[in-house]
């Protein structure tokens, strides 16, 4: 990861809040914020799990880079597509760090979406776009968007899935709205 | 990001570093559409100082890929590793490109 400069130190530090569970995070909803939002939630990754294999599974950089790149096309789909036509606001990052999963949440006040009306892209076709979601949805093992005022979109890791709680099959990409074309 | 642009004979090296995203893919589209005007028959992309991709930048190099293939020429992307490699394979990109 490339070095952080005191500018960007300070804004990552006026915008954090910890609270003895949870990373909180408020940016502008803007992709010049998307590269701070990364790096926060690429470090809280390091928070998950436990340095010793015999409590438990532990991480590995394929699992960072997973989580980071389906949390970067989240924050792409809310810069790009909430706030499309609108006054751009701010986007919430919520970061739950523990020892077996990882949880993110991403909030944002602006147009809503299914996830059911995203197509799966079809590969073969070397597709340029429409990428995004099927990225959320194939590095991270739950995926739930709630609309509204705000959007939630909700994304769960586990460090090894077959731990995972069990939940009916239905939940998985689960949503409950409608809403504008997103990738 | 940053990328770099070096002609040798017919092979054209593209070099890209940092990150290539949503908000940085836009600065890379003008040297690809020269790489495609001037129909340069062999294409390097050289990933092998890029952090981080997301869905954006991998379009832009499908992009390059599909336009210059259409043109009768080559590309190939060299040096992929960490987060980039993984999605180029979940992607099923390593496939069409020498990875």
């Amino acid at each position: 990861m490339q070095s952080t400069s005191r500018i960007e130190v300070w804004e990552i530090a006026r915008s954090l809040r910890y609270d003895g569970r949870v990373i909180h995070l408020r940016v502008p909803g803007t992709l010049r914020y998307r590269d701070l939002a990364v790096r926060v939630v690429g470090a809280a990754c390091k928070m998950v799990g436990t340095p010793d294999e015999s409590t438990g599974p532990i991480r590995n950089t394929e699992w960072d880079n997973e989580v980071v790149s389906a949390f970067g096309e989240a924050f792409n789909n809310a810069a790009i597509h909430s706030y499309d036509g609108r006054k751009p606001g701010d986007v919430e990052v919520e970061v739950e760090t523990g020892i077996a999963a990882i949880t993110i949440r991403l909030i944002d006040y602006g147009n809503s979406f299914s996830l059911d009306d995203v197509p799966v892209p079809d590969l073969e076709a070397l597709p340029e776009s429409g990428l995004g979601l099927y990225i959320i949805r194939s590095f991270m093992d739950e995926v739930k968007y709630v609309p509204g005022s705000p959007n939630v979109l909700s994304m769960t890791k586990y460090l090894d899935p077959a731990r995972r709680p069990v939940r009916q099959p239905s939940d998985r990409f689960s949503d409950s709205g409608g809403g504008d074309s997103r990738q | 990001m940053n990328f770099t642009r070096e002609d040798n004979g017919d092979v054209t090296v593209l070099r890209i570093s940092g990150s290539l995203d949503a908000l940085s893919t836009p600065e890379l589209r003008p040297t690809i559409d020269a790489l495609v005007a001037e129909k340069r028959p062999t294409i390097t992309v050289d990933l092998s100082d890029l952090r981080l991709i997301d869905s954006s930048g991998v379009g832009a190099i499908v992009s390059l890929y599909k336009r210059m293939r259409a043109l009768g020429a080559k590309v190939e992307v060299v040096g992929l590793k960490d987060q980039p490699l993984a999605i180029f394979r979940l992607l099923r990109l390593d496939r069409i490109f020498t990875v």
